[in-house]
């Protein structure tokens, strides 16, 4: 069958898991890679999120900025066997690009500069989808290092997948090279007298926002550009590589949601935009469903053929016909059951009105509302059933 | 006379981890000011980061604070809007605001005037607060990271510029966000571990770090059973072989969620304690709520259980005066 989320990982290098936060994307990215390493695959799995959650999944002490292989002992505790590999990797996001000032700052005296200042410092940490060009910096990495045959992406948590998507674009747009160039035009560090020289709008803009702020920038922004120009040369070149491989056919993305109302809306919005983007999505795991009572259900106890909310008394007739006793425990018993009857109703109908507006050959998991965090490799291959169906 | 809550500062602030109930309970504190005849302001903080409506109460689309209920007002700030509204203030002239707004090299002055973005939000709220107009403006803040930048700004800012504009707007929000008998920054969690992990370190952050008047840390979604995981082994054992098949399949079925339930109580308590512990803050419970939607009624009883673990405790201690 062409719709199992098990074929489409088999059949595609990169896997992105995207969603929004605090839906069970770092785990699920964990579990797709232990799956790819038990089946053969070299797999690497990629994590962004700063609460380090990827190293409690793998209990690996990951420090960033470099892919660190799954200690074998942990594998061996828990009894699982790979055919391939597993190595793991946090992006350090403000060491990857403190990396690319090492790389390109001509002595160790501008290279200091750089990194305390203030433009660079904004770049590196807080400019929206840096965080994200970064990750995607370091997938192209591993991927054209040619070591894994699978690799898998957990993206930050930002509000949707799109500031991952459209994070090369955005820096691309950013570092203009007709801006730099002009930043880097050695009289423009020496200050505003030379300004008739220069390009007047964007001279008479820093002007007029130093003056009315009495913030001065010029000399941090120019000493920047200055600093870095060999790192710019072919930067814009190097933006548009790196974003092919979001485009590659051997990528594919997964979106990753709970059931929930609100998550779903965000969900259905990624989805449409991802769609425009032709960048659309492979399949999608729900985690954190709760199941519905689908036994056959007796007539003589449930006229209505369903149990419900107000079904509490009726359940426990039942549990005291099947021992349960006293009957207050039954009772009580009964109440938490049509409670979460309750909770599994509602999520199934937001599930199903959600899938009904996917194409049909996209793959839909549901992985059902573990009660403990999963956060160690064991736990991890529990949830390999839900997701790809008994091996 | 009613004594002194959280609820009769001034400026209250709500963080936390993403997906933990943030909306949620901002929403119900501020009806929980509402039943205290209290006009409130709701902000939503840079909501590019998670627009949602909640509670069927529709978003306020714009900057200006709009009635969604008798006394109670949301209004969306958000950092790039705030900027380009102050510097309208003080580059009085159209046509030049226009070409600054379009050039690129906007762009790179924001990038580096560290914060200003986070300044200019942070004092818009300042200026809602210090009108007048609200008795309590509370801030529904953006994911952990983010919110901790806008909190951190005003101090940064007045650090990195000793005189002038900046300096001496970053000092008066300083000193709003410092006061502890005007402002209170409130925690929300789950009582799960990672969501704990991340919530100790916050409150470390604003406590210690930043040295903020603390709130409380409202520990949401927490489940307690009335049944003890002891019972529940006990009635595991009850179940006749004699019962009919339906019998059999539906109580364990029964007996599987109530498994399910004793283990999210023994996980929620496990952490409870945890963040007991760790954070020193003064702790409210919200309940799990089991429905099949979530809705306004909702929100309103979690209010009701919210006001009342804040009177139970009062002021509770003071909060520490930053220095």
């Amino acid at each position: 069958m062409s719709g199992s989320l098990r074929d489409l990982i088999e059949r595609h290098d990169v896997i992105v898991c995207a969603g929004s936060g605090g839906v069970g994307k770092t785990t699920t990215a964990a579990t797709i890679a232990l799956w790819g390493a038990i089946e053969g695959r070299r797999t690497a799995v990629l994590t962004i999120d700063p609460a380090k959650r990827l190293a409690d999944s793998l209990g690996v002490a990951l420090t960033g900025g470099s892919e660190i292989a799954v200690p074998p002992e942990l594998l061996r505790e828990q009894g699982i066997q790979l055919s391939g590999s597993l190595s793991a990797m946090m992006l350090d996001q403000k060491g990857a690009w403190d990396a690319l000032v090492e790389r390109h700052a001509p002595s160790a005296e501008v290279r200091e500069r750089i990194l305390k200042n203030r433009f660079y410092q904004h770049l590196s940490q807080s400019f929206a989808g840096s965080q994200e060009y970064m990750a995607i910096e370091e997938l192209a990495r591993l991927r054209e290092s040619a070591r894994y045959d699978l690799i898998v992406v957990d993206t930050p948590p930002s509000r949707h997948a799109l500031e991952f998507l459209e994070a090369p674009q955005r820096m691309n747009d950013f570092l203009d090279k007709k801006i730099i160039r002009w930043f880097v035009k050695p009289y423009v560090a020496a200050g505003w007298t030379t300004m008739r020289f220069l390009n007047r709008t964007a001279g008479f803009v820093l002007r007029t926002l130093e003056e009315a702020t009495g913030i001065a920038v010029l000399a941090e922004i120019s000493d920047f550009f200055g600093g870095m120009s060999t790192m710019f040369d072919g930067f814009n070149e190097r933006i548009e590589r790196v974003s092919r491989v979001l485009r590659s056919p051997k990528t594919a993305f997964v979106l990753v949601s709970s059931p929930e109302e609100e998550v779903l809306e965000e969900a259905e919005y990624l989805s449409d935009k991802m769609a425009a983007l032709g960048m659309p999505l492979r399949a999608v795991v729900f985690n954190r469903v709760h199941e519905e009572f689908n036994r056959p259900i007796d007539r003589t106890d449930f006229p209505r053929g369903e149990i419900r909310g107000d079904d509490a008394e009726r359940v426990a007739v039942c549990l005291e016909r099947a021992g349960i006793e006293p009957r207050e425990l039954a009772v009580r018993l009964a109440r938490n059951f049509v409670a979460y009857q309750d909770l599994a109703r509602g999520d199934c109908l937001r599930l199903e009105q959600f899938s009904s507006s996917l194409p049909r050959q996209v793959p839909i998991v549901r992985v059902p509302n573990f009660s403990a965090d999963l956060h160690d490799l064991g736990s991890l291959q529990r949830m390999h059933p839900y997701l790809f169906g008994k091996s | 006379m009613r004594d002194q809550t959280v609820l009769d500062r001034r400026l209250l602030f709500v963080v936390g981890k993403g997906g933990v109930g943030k909306s949620t309970v901002s929403l119900a504190l501020a009806l929980a000011a509402l039943e205290r005849r209290k006009r409130v302001l709701l902000v939503a903080l840079d909501l590019a980061d998670r627009a949602r409506p909640i509670g069927g109460l529709k978003q306020a689309a714009g900057p200006e604070p709009i009635e969604v209920l008798p006394g109670l007002f949301r209004q969306n700030v958000d950092g790039r809007a705030a900027l380009e509204e102050y510097l309208q203030l003080i580059v009085p002239v159209r046509r030049v605001l226009r070409a600054i707004f379009e050039s690129k090299v906007y762009q790179y002055f924001v990038a580096a005037a560290p914060g200003l973005k986070e300044l200019m939000a942070i004092g818009k709220i300042w200026y809602e607060v210090d009108r007048g107009r609200w008795d309590l403006v509370i801030v529904d803040s953006p994911a952990t990271g983010h919110a901790l930048q806008y909190l951190r700004m005003p101090k940064a800012a007045y650090e990195a510029f000793s005189t002038g504009l900046v300096h001496r707007e970053a000092k008066r929000v300083w000193d709003l966000l410092t006061d502890p008998a005007a402002t209170a920054v409130s925690v929300v969690t789950t009582a799960e571990e990672l969501p704990v992990n991340e919530t100790i370190s916050i409150c470390r952050q604003i406590g210690d770090d930043l040295r903020l008047p603390e709130g409380w840390l409202f520990v949401n979604r927490f489940h307690s059973p009335d049944f003890s995981a002891t019972e529940l082994e006990r009635a595991a054992g009850l179940v006749r072989k004699t019962a009919s098949a339906f019998e059999r399949s539906l109580t364990k079925a029964v007996l599987g969620a109530s498994e399910e339930e004793s283990s999210w109580a023994s996980l929620n308590e496990t952490c409870r304690a945890r963040l007991a512990t760790e954070t020193g803050w003064r702790l409210a419970l919200l309940p799990f709520l089991f429905r099949e939607e979530f809705g306004f009624a909702d929100i309103e009883e979690l209010s009701s259980i919210l006001a009342a673990a804040l009177s139970a405790h009062g002021g509770g201690r003071r909060p520490e005066v930053a220095r």
